[in-house]
């Protein structure tokens, strides 16, 4: 299946909840709501033309005004990639865990909950492991995150 | 006579120990000598490398990527360069494809060798670790001529190379591939037949298949599990269908396996170098249109590529601005750290650390 | 025996005959300099660094420096790699865990002053001399290790021109 191929498919099959976006430069990107995050990832790895089974990456973004979250998925027996992001709004950030498909997203989820501050729900172990265990000031990836010995590269011209 | 009373105690291995490759802590729950349940606690090298990137403009992420992942920094020179050739259309020459793929291949080899030595002192032996780094100092002296650093090049940059070898690279090359090619022996000799090794790695942590795949661990580990997937022949970049090798496959899982499969990977990559030499165009080795102040248009990527530790990825995304809104890495040691406690249980110990060993984790891309 | 029957004739060579005269500070200081046991307490790049040193090329036994995994054995601490605010604790205690006298040598512009991380880093601690005194710096991204061996030697100098009563007084 090439990437058009698979683009099409995916639009065809799963067309009320994967909404194309434009912005995807290489491989196939998709919206999804928050609310269907967990039936279209199990779609996704049990479709017998697809078989996602493979999670490769799963990150936060933070645009200044929303939060998204990224998951990118591999098919290691029919060779596909595919990306998929859910836009959650800036003010109590939830989103589903998605461990009972892939369960090796545990630790990228509370990656997302430490550095941005998404609660994760249904993750079962939603501790700090990056940051210093008696860290208390805030979730240091968002963007507007400062701290009084937090310096910034000075602009150059 | 009063009952024998045992009870569970914890065993704190890490964050300094001589055998978890960096700063890892692993905190352990002991029956007598054997593993009840491992828990990673992992962050004590958290350098915020993925904050820094947002703060940077495009081409000074490639020197902070290199401490990313610092024994194959060949690889996220690459990755970064990758997504963002990806995100601006842009074309990278012949010559300059040639050497990235001499170079990663090089950095692959170096690092193998690293693991080969570096494994070996884990489990007691200290020979090893004397004769990988021996050969490493030659792929070391390669790429010192070539970009004056050791360890963290800058070298491939976003549409081609820094700069182009020197003229007595191709000689050395070719001399250094025929030493470790002829040292190859040597290695399997100390090791693969060793009794003390195969008591210590066989049938030692096998992994399965199915547990691999569910938590995303790729790379050497992964084929060592009997998967064959690799993504320079699945999700082909650069130039990697010019070239005729083969991708290792071993079906047992365990630490001897994955052992195997890494002198077999070394093999494979002096193949493709010795391939790239032999046909390597003149011309030009950087594509001229990329400036300094590089800026690709709105849009996001996820780039891909197959490193040592497994699949290295870099998920790009600009919002047209010189400086990119996110750049979220992934490391393969992630996932194999992650898949530890659901396998590396109810064995002792010692077992431990040449399972750990052989997963070849580095702490750097875990933390990052 | 017939070496040790000789070392008489020798001796008788060197002006004021078989007396040599020294300060048993020199004697102590000699010794201590040409035996530093390092603990191998690597974090980051430089620690691969550290690893080439210790091998076959540049080989760092020859300076009489042996690798130690338990810093109650080390004599020195070679801080090789990024110290970050979680880490940062533990490198105190292993310093504290160490014999007196002990040295410290910072390896890399991390341990210096927080090195390509001080920008934009929320996690890295800005140079180690808050947590430990070091003794001494060793600049690059990472040092080769020419650069490193180099240090040791300053560090054996910096020992051997120490005086008794200097670490008395700590």
């Amino acid at each position: 299946m090439t990437k058009q191929e698979l683009a099409a498919y995916v639009t065809e099959k799963f067309g009320d909840k994967l909404r194309p976006l434009e912005s995807g430069r290489y491989d196939p990107l998709f919206e999804v709501q928050a609310g269907d995050l967990v039936d279209v990832a199990q779609a996704l790895k049990e479709d017998e033309n697809l078989r996602f089974d493979f999670l490769c990456n799963l990150g936060g973004v933070d645009t200044k005004e929303r939060f998204e979250i990224v998951y990118n998925v591999a098919s290691i027996t029919k060779n596909l990639r595919l990306d998929f992001k859910v836009i959650l709004p800036y003010e109590q950030a939830e989103v589903d865990s998605v461990q009972k498909v892939w369960p090796g997203a545990n630790w990228y989820e509370r990656e997302l909950w430490e550095l941005y501050g998404i609660h994760v729900r249904n993750h079962g172990n939603l501790t700090r492991f990056l940051l210093p265990d008696e860290w208390d000031q805030g979730y240091p990836m968002r963007k507007n995150w400062d701290a009084p010995d937090f310096v910034r590269l000075p602009e150059i011209d | 006579m009063p009952e024998l009373r045992t009870e569970e105690f914890i065993v704190n291995m890490g964050p300094h120990h001589p055998s978890t490759h960096g700063v890892c802590r692993l905190v352990l729950t002991m029956d007598g000598e054997k593993i009840i349940k491992i828990e990673p606690v992992i962050g004590y090298l958290h350098r915020a490398i993925e904050k820094i990137c947002e703060n940077r403009t495009y081409q000074q992420c490639i020197p902070i990527l290199d401490r990313f992942e610092y024994v194959t920094a060949m690889s996220c020179n690459y990755v970064f360069s990758l997504a963002a050739e990806r995100l601006g259309q842009v074309e990278v020459p012949q010559r300059a494809e040639y050497l990235r793929v001499i170079m990663l291949e090089l950095n692959r080899i170096a690092s193998h060798l690293i693991f080969y030595g570096v494994t070996a002192m884990d489990i007691g032996a200290y020979t090893p670790f004397l004769y990988g780094l021996r050969e490493r100092e030659l792929i070391m002296d390669l790429f010192e001529m070539t970009c004056g650093q050791r360890l963290t090049y800058n070298y491939i940059r976003i549409g081609g190379v820094s700069r182009d070898i020197p003229p007595e690279f191709v000689p050395k090359c070719r001399e250094a591939l025929k030493i470790i090619s002829e040292r190859m022996s040597d290695y399997e000799g100390l090791l693969n037949e060793n009794p003390i090794w195969l008591v210590r790695t066989k049938g030692i942590a096998i992994l399965p298949a199915e547990l691999a795949v569910a938590y995303g661990v790729s790379g050497p580990v992964l084929r060592a599990s009997g998967v064959q997937y690799d993504l320079r022949r699945n999700d082909p970049y650069s130039i990697y269908e010019r070239f005729d090798f083969d991708i290792p496959v071993r079906y047992h899982g365990d630490c001897y396996d994955r052992y195997l499969l890494r002198l077999d990977e070394i093999r494979q990559s002096m193949r493709i170098v010795s391939q790239a030499l032999d046909s390597l165009p003149e011309g030009e080795i950087k594509n001229k249109k990329v400036k300094a102040n590089f800026k690709p248009p709105a849009g996001e990527v996820y780039a891909r590529i197959e490193n040592t530790r497994g699949e290295l990825g870099v998920y790009l995304i600009s919002d047209g601005s010189a400086k990119p809104l996110r750049v979220k890495t992934r490391g393969g040691s992630y996932n194999q750290l992650q898949v530890l406690p659901h396998y590396g249980t109810n064995m002792l110990i010692a077992d431990l650390v040449a399972n750990f060993a052989t997963l070849d984790i580095i702490m750097p891309e875990v933390d990052r | 025996m017939g070496l040790i029957k000789k070392v008489p004739i020798y001796a008788e060579n060197i002006p004021g005959g078989a007396l040599v005269l020294t300060t048993l500070e020199t004697v102590l200081h000699q010794a201590q300099a040409k035996s530093l046991w390092y603990l191998l307490f690597g974090t980051a790049c430089c620690a691969i660094e550290l690893m080439c040193t210790g091998a076959s090329r540049y080989d760092f036994d020859r300076l009489g420096m042996i690798f130690r995994p338990t810093p109650r054995q080390a004599d020195l601490i070679i801080a090789a790699g990024t110290i970050t605010k979680k880490m940062a604790p533990r490198l105190r205690r292993l310093y504290d865990q160490m014999a007196e006298p002990r040295y410290v040598i910072a390896m890399g512009g991390c341990t210096i002053k927080g090195g390509p991380f001080y920008y934009d880093s929320y996690a890295v601690e800005k140079g180690i001399d808050h947590i430990i005194p070091v003794d001494i710096y060793i600049p690059g991204c990472p040092p080769r290790p020419e650069s490193l061996l180099e240090g040791c030697l300053q560090l054996q100098n910096k020992i051997k021109k120490q005086r008794l009563l200097d670490w008395q007084e700590k």
